[in-house]
């Protein structure tokens, strides 16, 4: 037990009387990479907040090399050697890189900020994760989400840690910079660092961790060494059932000249020079996954076909009506109505400080208003119906958002869109950063709505998603469909050349 | 914590809390001043009240600007130019050409914010200004000789069952406002639209004309607040709505409607337009002098948003 760096014992914490962690033993040997697996809800986040003074428990102690600590504040923790990587991106958006990593303890010269010495130990730190593209003095808002959890990296890097904590460190990552980050955590692990990785994508798990820990409903339920156990036990001691296969099964593959008039047609669509001529069809019935490295124009094609972009060149045939909506709200409204599960949850997708029910109701208020005025009795079947159809685990309706697991929240974006019963369906990665066990209640969830007779449109940065889910994937590079692939065609393989361009049959 | 109140009805519930103190320090200064007890009189608190209602529809055009996360400086001038052109015009439209003004005015500011995107701060008090300027040239500076209609005198002076007519015209507003705020399409996405514009335009909100429609109604209860006080005051008059502004965004904000947007009841407005009222009169009652007035007056309304500011720390 001496040799743990960190170790706790007995902690235990309570929200408004709810159970987060109840009495929960963890520790963590210097030199190992360290897996803490469980569904959202299940007590990491908070852990890793205490470990990280954000939280103080409300019982329990803490040790760090053997001597009891606590920590008041993030900077405490910081100084004791223990760095967070948070899951929510902490960076300043209008900040330049070098301002952003070295944010809490800035080189100073006569008491002044020294730029210079900022500027360097920038470039150090972005040369430490093979990001020496990224300018120091670029703001952090022109960088993709990818580079910019990079830059994260980068910043966590620079405080020196003895305890690195990666929450969800590449949910936004690309392939490349995924491997970085993997030789980075061998580095870390040879210079005696331990890092705790909280992903949801086991096969980062098991190519990186040593050790895997798994939390279910606030404790800890089991750790043991990787390849004690198999990835179904994993899944199983997880969600503390057992799972059926991970996606739901595929209809076979409808002849084209039976699938009939598409509902949704795009020709040359292009916008400034991030979308470059996309073709592309969906029928109903149809889920068409869009691939391709982060980036490449998928967002925006996804938010073109929603009416948000302005200044959209090409043609879009949205069943049988020529034209782009000209807004979200024309979009919903439309004979063919669509809907878009936006990138972003937290900021696009929910009003976060406001209740489950308000989010839910907020693209249905003329569905749920008679005359000027809400009904009532309307609004709350609504409600009932939104959580219900998506098992929304809620205490109450009038509870803010906020307080939702990061996958109960994604369910509620969904299900504000199910309620306007929309015929295409665009989905930007929403399977991000939530649980297995919802994540497989979204694919079934999208292969009941595609059997109803919806045309789904969906991007995700896993490719296992794509191959699990789609019946065709349109791999997008540079703002142009390069590659579109269909049935068993969708292997790993053929997604992941077609994403760097390359013909892999002509090679 | 400890007791259940949810942290949109604390700021209401220690403003009343607040009220009742104001009242009880009132009545005990002035039963050890002259042994009389006015500020419990049902006669005194109609009558402040009533001057009160002026205030209380200003702000409650104010709230739905704020619950946006914006601010309407124009009220001042907005509420001057409603009441000037209504006495120019006199007579029977009198009063829709008050409320026209009012809704031009609204529907101004409401395109400069929302499609424009020019901050409302800047827009609102350039609309103010530029009001303030096309009321001095039509009036050459001097207050203007008309008067008041009588209806305008009627809204304004009168009392029907003992009760003055204002506070019926205040109540109107508190009960469109509610019920537009808790029962409309238009009242939810106000909401929605000040917690988060961007969420709200991708659910399909068509936030620019939520936020007009704000705007509007902010015109438009200025206007009323014009029409009123040129009735109880008999006429129009240059800066007349200049006293409304500050008090106004108070009011709201001691209310407990988040400055930011997004979060606020339309409850807590009334209660923070009666609590700046009543400490006002309480002060007057005092003999307190003008300077040592505002000085208080501020102090209380920093302190108080001090105390909210303690209790709304929220676990995240």
């Amino acid at each position: 037990m001496t040799d743990a760096i960190v170790e706790y014992r007995g902690i235990s914490k309570y929200f408004a009387g709810i159970r987060a962690l109840e009495n929960v033993d963890f520790a963590c040997k210097p030199g190992t990479v360290h897996a803490i697996l469980g569904e959202n809800g299940a007590g990491k986040s908070t852990l890793i907040k205490i470990m990280s003074g954000v939280l103080q428990p409300d019982s329990g102690e803490m040790r760090l090399e053997g001597k009891p600590v606590a920590f008041a504040t993030p900077q405490a923790a910081n100084e004791a050697g223990i760095v967070c990587m948070f899951q929510e991106l902490s960076l300043v958006p209008d900040l330049s890189v070098a301002d952003n990593i070295s944010i809490s303890s800035p080189p100073r010269r006569f008491g002044l900020i020294d730029r210079r010495a900022q500027v360097r130990r920038a470039e150090e730190l972005l040369a430490r994760v093979r990001c020496e593209d990224v300018d120091p003095n670029a703001m952090v808002r022109e960088l993709s989400l990818s580079r910019r959890q990079m830059v994260e990296i980068a910043k966590a890097l620079g405080k020196s840690p003895k305890v690195l904590i990666l929450d969800e460190a590449t949910s936004a990552l690309t392939a490349r910079d995924v491997g970085t980050v993997y030789d980075l955590l061998a580095e870390l692990k040879d210079s005696g660092v331990a890092s705790l990785f909280i992903s949801h994508r086991m096969h980062e798990v098991e190519a990186l961790c040593d050790t895997l820990s798994v939390f279910r409903n606030g404790q800890h339920i089991e750790t043991f060494a990787k390849g004690a156990k198999s990835e179904r036990e994993i899944v199983q001691l997880m969600i503390g059932r057992d799972v059926e296969a991970q996606f739901p099964p595929k209809p076979k593959p409808v002849a084209p000249e039976d699938l009939g008039d598409p509902l949704l047609k795009v020709r040359g669509l292009s916008w400034q020079n991030r979308l470059n001529g996309i073709d592309l069809t969906v029928h109903r019935g149809e889920i068409v996954g869009l691939g391709g490295l982060d980036g490449q124009g998928q967002k925006e094609l996804l938010l073109a076909l929603f009416g948000v972009l302005r200044d959209v060149e090409g043609e879009v045939v949205i069943g049988g009506k020529k034209g782009i909506p000209s807004s979200p709200a024309a979009a919903k409204t439309a004979t063919t109505k669509v809907a878009l599960v936006p990138e972003d949850r937290k900021t696009e997708g929910l009003m976060l400080g406001m209740p489950i029910a308000d989010n839910l109701l907020a693209s249905s208020f003329q569905r749920i208003s008679r005359g000027p005025f809400i009904d009532p009795a309307l609004s709350r079947q609504a409600i009932e119906d939104g959580i219900s159809r998506l098992q929304i685990k809620a205490g109450s309706a009038s509870d803010p958002v906020m307080t939702l697991s990061g996958g109960n929240q994604q369910k509620v974006v969904i299900a504000k869109w199910l309620m306007i019963d929309p015929d295409i369906v665009l989905l930007n990665d929403p399977t991000r950063g939530i649980d297995v066990g919802t994540k497989q209640e979204i694919y079934r969830l999208m292969r009941d709505l595609a059997n109803q007779g919806k045309a789904i449109l969906f991007y995700s940065s896993d490719y296992a998603e794509l191959i699990g889910c789609c019946d065709r994937v349109s791999v997008l590079y540079s703002g142009r469909i390069v590659a579109e692939k269909q049935g068993d065609d969708i292997t790993e393989e053929s997604l992941v050349a077609a994403s760097l361009n390359i013909d892999v049959e002509a090679a | 914590m400890r007791i259940s109140v949810s942290n949109e009805n604390k700021p209401i519930l220690i403003a009343s809390l607040f009220i009742v103190v104001i009242l009880l320090a009132g009545t005990v200064y002035t039963l050890s001043t002259a042994g009389t007890a006015p500020l419990l009189s049902p006669k005194y608190l109609l009558q402040q009240l009533q001057t009160g209602s002026f205030l209380g529809i200003c702000a409650a055009g104010m709230m739905m600007v704020i619950l946006l996360g914006h601010i309407d400086l124009s009220i001042p001038w907005t509420l001057t130019a409603a009441a000037m052109t209504a006495t120019a015009v006199g007579g029977e439209m009198a009063l829709p050409t008050a409320l026209a003004v009012g809704i031009a005015v609204g529907m101004l500011n409401g395109f400069g914010v929302a499609f424009l995107r020019i901050p409302s701060m800047i827009f609102t008090l350039g609309v103010d200004t530029v009001l303030r300027g096309l009321m001095v040239a039509q009036t050459g500076g001097f207050a203007p000789q008309d008067t008041a209609t009588p209806l305008m005198l009627f809204l304004a002076k009168d009392r029907l069952l003992g009760i003055p007519v204002a506070l019926f015209v205040w109540a109107a507003v508190s009960v469109f406002i509610i019920v537009m705020l808790t029962r409309t399409g238009f009242g939810r996405s106000i909401y929605a639209t000040g917690s988060r514009e961007g969420a709200a335009y991708l659910s399909g909100i068509r936030t620019r004309f939520v936020t007009m429609g704000a705007f509007v109604v902010s015109g438009l209860c200025a206007s009323i607040a014009g029409v009123l006080l040129a009735g109880y005051s008999a006429k129009a008059y240059q800066g007349m709505g200049n006293a409304f502004l500050l008090p106004a965004i108070a009011a709201v904000v001691l209310g407990g409607t988040h400055i930011l947007g997004g979060r606020g009841r339309y409850i807590g407005t009334l209660i923070g337009v009666i609590l700046i009222v009543l400490l006002n009169s309480v002060l007057s009652i005092m003999q307190m002098p003008e300077a040592g007035r505002q000085i208080i007056y501020g102090t209380v309304i920093i302190a108080m948003l001090l105390v909210y500011g303690r209790n709304q720390r929220v676990t995240s």
